[in-house]
């Protein structure tokens, strides 16, 4: 077992914040606090090789976590135990077995090359000399990044600037991966560069992936089972797929007409999602699909169907309305 | 002990290169040359009016000055401000994930200053030295050891001390303000405001017991051949304790700091 | 007229509402100007052990100039730094655009745009610390005196501002050079004392290359009715020429920027 997390607990104390000018002069003489509990108990397991999506809403808890286990943060109460570590213990040990990369913060040296970084890491986590060249060599080809490394690293953009701070936080060849919101802010093509990329590092090196992310397709591209937090509870714990139909017990139906056909007449073979021109998406009953294509196809002059689930998005919303306590698939 | 050669190795490139990138920001060193030479403007004056003072003569404050202008530039460590960031803005949590300890991060980006400060303005000094006659350091081949080597502990303390203080950015934000109240006065005791030589007896006596004699005045004592052999090893040895009590209360601070850092937030 | 102050006022607001959230710093920081301020007035009381006068200035006299120092520092750290030293920046960035298309005069935005509220404190304490100099000598300055001393103080602070200005607007150019206002402020260090203090060619050079002089001593002068009516009128007369000089140079330098680049 790579992680164990029983009743992970985490409470802050932040002041209350109050708007305007007199609430400004007000709070230089007195301030109010209230406790946000950033995760409230919560327990999973996750074996050496899996690549996990954990997902929630903003302020959820999901950095939290991460940090928690990266030994950021010393939690309220609860366990963490991480390749046989404590995290929060910090041991040397540990902290080389590991990476935490963060979207919004960066380790990579500002005003010099990539490569400048990339030599003090090697040096940091004493990766022999052949070693360090085998992965370098590695992830330049995975990640694309030859002509970047003699660029100044705040004259890259973006998604070049992550891909470089992948790199360097994986010259180490870490087994445990942290991921948090590593595609943020990227382009299109850039994220799918990272997606392939994680993927790959997880299938060559069998490291275990916990990444938390905004984006759907980062997830239903990356990780089979998801963690679904809400306000620092654990909501969801399995397999996307079978929330997905659990949830959602209907699939999209999407058909492209040749000529335009009444609503009313739609409506035999599904609920009518939407009408666009010659576009039409009917709701149909997960169990039904294949015959109310069938009968569409025999019926209506369609030119082209296909059969899609709801927007993952729109599960997890609905999981989040729904509100329910944690199950497991 | 190796891999930490290997790191230092690693960090001090990174150092130097950093600052190359900033050579530009060398502007800041007029400052550091107008202050001393302002001070020493005005003792010429007072000498001018009031004759020596305590056997100081003009060559004599010539000669401390343009002294100290260099080495209050060695020996000054500005790891403070770049500790009280890191703590405060969260950014110390990227150092805490790597295995080594964040100080050689911060110490290493100081040691990319003081070469350059070395080389460049070193040789100006020793250059206006030779050619103003009123400028003359006794020096011996022992002296000079023993002027480096109080340079070396003058900056260690320094840093020591500054770290030290720096601690106190896990639990207040009013760090950087509360050290330049202490540095501030330290001033005073220094040799900075005014050579120590011209304090009266008691003020003089309390200083030799502070740190602060020992990061800039003892050096130029040392220069301008003020001191016995034994007076020196006696000044050696209060930089000596200062370095180890400073040293104990920062690791003390840094256990403690970094549970509370984790306890509140990263 | 009105509506600059209405644009100030609104900018000014918004800076202190989001500073006080830093509430002790606000404090400790009053508590260290006036720290430093003390340390000032004690680091030059040390001149005065052996002697009543140095260069012609007794201590009194000397605070009374140092207050000035103080007072025209805080004024630098105040409004200028905050402000000037930005420029660099936003021509490196191209930030500057955002300036340029506002639909107010790009040269007060740059100049009043941001405050240092930290250093709110320092002009008071150094008109304190001035005012404390004269008390000590039992001086009583006509009002005729404190109106003089009051023109040139003002000119001192357009004389600051039109070198400052300069050596910013320098940076269009020289786009490398960073922390330009550490040049400043080592000019302004040589006004903690009176001009009398420097001999031969640097007092020549205070006075008609780099006007420190009129920036801290003359208005010291005034205020202590000892000033010649001929430096007055020079130094008023400097402060508008540098004045206009310096916006012609900010003009000149926003032609070369939006001509030069696409």
């Amino acid at each position: 077992m790579s992680l164990h997390i029983d009743k992970l607990v985490k409470h802050y104390q932040v002041h209350h914040k109050e708007a305007g000018l007199r609430g400004s002069l007000r709070s230089l003489f007195h301030r109010r606090y209230e406790m946000v509990k950033a995760v409230d108990g919560i327990s999973f397991d996750i074996e050496q090789g899996e690549i996990v999506g954990f997902l929630g809403p903003n302020g959820a808890g999901k950095t939290t976590t991460l940090k928690c286990l990266s030994g950021l943060l010393y939690p309220t109460a609860g366990s963490a135990t991480v390749l046989g570590f404590t995290p929060h213990k910090r041991e040397k040990a540990y902290l080389k077995q590991f990476t935490l990369v963060m979207g919004q913060r960066n380790q990579l040296l500002w005003d010099l090359p990539a490569m400048e970084t990339f030599l003090v890491n090697q040096a940091i986590y004493g990766v022999p000399e052949r070693q360090f060249r085998e992965t370098l060599d590695e992830l330049v080809d995975l990640l694309d990044l030859k002509p970047l490394l003699t660029k100044q690293v705040r004259k890259l953009s973006l998604g070049e600037r992550m891909k470089c701070e992948l790199a360097a936080s994986l010259l180490h060849r870490p087994k445990v991966l942290f991921l948090d919101e590593p595609t943020i802010g990227l382009d299109v093509t850039a994220q799918a560069a990272i997606r392939e990329f994680i993927l790959a590092y997880n299938q060559r090196y069998s490291a275990t992936v916990l990444l938390t992310s905004h984006y759907m397709a980062d997830v239903t591209a990356l990780a089979d089972r998801i963690l679904v937090i809400e306000r620092g509870r654990l909501m969801y714990d399995g397999n996307l797929q079978a929330l997905v139909e659990r949830t959602a017990p209907y699939k999209l139906l999407r058909l492209v007409l040749e000529q335009p056909v009444d609503e009313t007449e739609l409506k035999l073979f599904g609920d009518v999602e939407s009408i666009d021109g010659l576009k039409v998406t009917l709701r149909v009953p997960r169990h039904g699909t294949k015959d109310a294509a069938t009968r569409a196809l025999a019926r209506l002059p369609v030119a082209d169907v296909t059969v899609e689930d709801p927007p993952v998005e729109e599960i997890i919303r609905e999981v989040f309305r729904r509100g329910e306590a944690v199950e497991y698939a | 002990m190796r891999d930490l050669i290997r790191v230092y190795r690693a960090l001090l490139r990174v150092g130097w290169e950093l600052m190359l990138e900033y050579r530009a920001q060398a502007l800041l060193w007029i400052l550091s040359f107008v202050f001393p030479l302002v001070m020493m403007n005005v003792w010429l004056a007072v000498v001018d009016e009031a004759g020596p003072l305590a056997g100081w003569g003009r060559s004599d404050f010539i000669a401390y000055y343009v002294a100290a202008a260099l080495f209050n530039y060695l020996t000054a460590a500005w790891v403070l401000w770049d500790w009280d960031e890191d703590i405060r803005t969260g950014s110390l949590s990227v150092k805490l994930l790597k295995p080594i300890d964040p100080f050689h991060y911060l110490l290493t980006n100081e040691l990319g200053w003081k070469v350059f400060i070395l080389v460049v303005m070193g040789p100006l000094v020793a250059l206006a030295a030779w050619l103003s006659p009123e400028i003359d350091y006794p020096l011996t081949a022992e002296s000079l050891l023993a002027v480096a080597a109080s340079a070396v502990t003058g900056f260690a303390l320094n840093l020591m001390m500054s770290t030290s203080f720096a601690m106190m950015s896990f639990w207040s934000t009013q760090t950087k303000n509360f050290y330049q109240l202490v540095f501030g006065l330290g001033q005073f005791l220094s040799g900075w405001i005014a050579p120590l030589a011209l304090f009266p007896d008691t003020i003089r006596h309390v200083a030799t017991l502070t740190p602060f004699r020992y990061t800039l005045s003892f050096p130029l004592e040392i220069l301008m051949g003020r001191l016995s052999g034994s007076e020196i090893a006696l000044g050696f040895a209060v930089t000596a304790i200062w370095l180890i009590s400073f040293t104990i209360v920062y690791r003390v601070f840094w256990r403690l700091g970094v549970k509370r850092y984790e306890a509140v937030g990263a | 007229m009105r509506n600059a102050f209405r644009l100030l006022a609104i900018f000014y607001k918004n800076t202190l509402i989001s500073e006080l959230e830093y509430r002790l710093n606000f404090w400790s920081n009053l508590g260290l100007s006036l720290f430093w301020l003390v340390w000032a007035a004690l680091s030059v009381r040390v001149y005065f052990f052996q002697t009543e006068e140095v260069a012609g200035w007794k201590y009194p006299e000397l605070l009374v100039v140092m207050g000035l120092f103080f007072a025209l520092n805080g004024f630098r750290q105040l409004i200028l730094t905050p402000n000037l030293s930005r420029i660099s920046e936003y021509v490196r960035m191209g930030t500057l655009d955002y300036v340029l298309t506002k639909p107010v005069n790009s040269q007060f935005l740059v100049s009043l745009r941001n405050i240092g509220v930290y250093n709110w404190g320092d002009p008071l304490l150094g008109l304190g610390l001035a005012a404390y100099g004269l008390w000590q000598l039992k001086y009583v300055p006509s009002l005729g005196q404190i109106a003089l001393f009051g023109v040139l103080i003002a000119a001192a602070m357009v004389l600051l501002y039109s070198i400052s200005l300069i050596l910013q607007t320098l940076t269009f150019w020289l786009v490398n050079v960073e922390r330009v206002d550490a040049l400043v402020m080592g000019v302004l260090e040589t006004g903690r004392f009176p001009v009398s203090f420097y001999r031969g060619w640097i007092r020549a050079v205070l006075t008609a290359v780099i006007p420190v002089a009129f920036m801290t001593t003359f208005p010291a002068e005034a205020l202590l009715g000892r000033l010649d009516w001929r430096l007055a009128a020079a130094g008023i007369g400097l402060a508008v020429i540098l004045f206009v000089l310096s916006s012609a140079f900010w003009r000149f330098a926003l032609r070369y920027y939006t001509g030069a680049s696409s």
